[in-house]
């Protein structure tokens, strides 16, 4: 941008300056790399506390094979107690990592459960379980981030009237914050019903599929794209909910740069 | 006699869903003693505001600034903005609340508040509130009564909001223009 700048422009600068104080702004390129970062550490989340789970669990039962001839009234109680353990374990969303006790014991007794797999990357594709369970994670943590989103950014903005109104403000206004263009395709039945089509996901543009590797490569590719999918459906639900709207957001990939949000407001039939 | 000029008796910050989520009064100054605002009356007096928020949403599209709700005597009026995630600030005002600091400013309290008097007071407090929800441990589920898991208090406990309100309520004078 070497050409010179109209006078009109040159006048609002210091006006965006003003504006710049008491709205700090930083790179979009940031949004980006916490997008990326997002999906994996939510995988380690999940997996450190499947993990602390399992642990408990084998300390449990390993308990009940030493008191096997204990009275049963006690072992009830070691029972009771292992399960709310395990229980307040799962719900904490704590990153804590595995203490030294419950490490050892993983070492010794989770040799036979396949389904954690602590220390691998995104490489992986994960288990229908561990996708449930980033799922929520990532879901939630979009939902607080849109309605914070919603707050700030739909100021001077009209109100929206319909529900129609609130998801063009998400495909113009929030999408072009977010992802720098807007929502290339909206269909609705008029019955509470969206279909959102962006051609070119931002968080999708620079993956690429092994090409080499066959038909089987694609599969797994998009499966792996889709968990990039969580965390914006979570944006969309959390800033609709800021304007009113109770909905559910299935989000799919049927080929790599391109993403779907199916947009369903409650209460209406497909 | 002594000359009195307008101040703010109190700001309501309201959910959503008609919860109240922030009440702010401020007590009326006199040379050497205030008088405190009764909590039952202005909570009745923000609550007969959100009727009027309803009847003139659907005429209003455009802009947060719904200007004087209703003037309850001549010295109380509310004024109201709606927020468009729904949340309704209204700032209660005392045409008489304080000492009037000049021969200027007691003009006011006869000639009445301009329609922008307030408005730099309501952009403060809609500012607080985009500051509440940009702070990670706010969760505004847990101030929504459809959603919140305990029926206990849904207020606002943020300090940082709550001065910050308090902050506005106090610093505001007819023509104010920074808070």
């Amino acid at each position: 941008m070497s050409k010179p700048l109209p006078p009109t422009t040159q006048s609002q600068i210091p006006l965006s300056d003003i504006d710049d104080l008491a709205n700090p702004k930083l790179s979009v390129s940031c949004l980006d790399f916490l997008l990326i970062e997002l999906v994996p550490l939510a995988q380690r989340i999940t997996d450190q506390l499947h993990a602390r789970e399992q642990a408990l669990i084998d300390e449990f039962k390993k308990s009940k094979i030493f008191h096997k001839d204990n009275t049963p009234s006690t072992s009830t109680s070691n029972e009771d107690g292992g399960k709310k353990q395990g229980q307040r374990d799962s719900g904490a969303p704590t990153v804590t990592v595995t203490d030294g006790t419950g490490s050892s014991s993983r070492g010794e007794g989770g040799g036979g459960d396949g389904a954690t797999s602590t220390g691998v990357g995104t490489a992986t594709v994960m288990d229908d379980e561990t996708r449930e369970a980033v799922f929520w994670r990532l879901d939630g943590l979009g939902y607080r981030v849109g309605q914070g989103l919603v707050e700030r950014f739909s100021v001077g903005k009209p109100r929206p009237q319909t529900p129609l109104d609130a998801i063009k403000f998400i495909c113009k206004d929030l999408w072009t914050l977010l992802f720098r263009k807007q929502i290339d395709n909206l269909k609705t039945n008029h019955r509470g019903v969206f279909v959102l089509t962006d051609s070119r996901f931002q968080p999708l543009s620079r993956m690429s599929v092994d090409r080499r590797a066959g038909p089987r490569a694609v599969d797994d590719a998009l499966r792996r794209a889709q968990t990039y999918l969580y965390f914006p459906c979570g944006v969309i639900r959390g800033a609709l909910a800021g304007l009113g709207m109770e909905v559910s957001i299935t989000a799919e990939t049927t080929e790599i740069p391109s993403a779907t949000f199916q947009i369903k407001t409650k209460g209406a039939k497909a | 006699m002594v000359d009195r000029s307008p101040s703010i008796a109190a700001i309501g910050v309201i959910g959503r869903h008609n919860n109240p989520l922030h009440i702010a009064l401020f007590p009326a100054t006199y040379q050497d003693k205030q008088e405190n605002r009764d909590k039952l009356e202005y909570s009745m007096l923000l609550n007969s505001s959100l009727d009027i928020f309803e009847a003139r949403m659907p005429s209003k599209t455009v802009g947060h600034d719904f200007g004087l709700l209703h003037a309850l005597d001549e010295r109380i009026a509310l004024y109201g903005w709606l927020l468009n995630t729904g949340v309704k600030l209204v700032i209660v005002v005392d045409m008489e609340g304080r000492m009037a600091p000049n021969a200027e400013a007691a003009k006011t309290s006869i000639l009445g508040l301009r329609g922008t008097d307030l408005t730099p007071a309501f952009k403060s407090l809609q500012t607080a509130y985009i500051r509440l929800l940009r702070n990670p441990f706010y969760v505004p589920d847990e101030h929504n009564p459809k959603t919140a898991k305990s029926r206990s208090n849904l207020q606002i406990d943020s300090p940082k909001f709550i001065n910050e309100v308090d902050r506005i309520g106090r610093n505001w004078y007819p023509g104010a223009l920074n808070l």
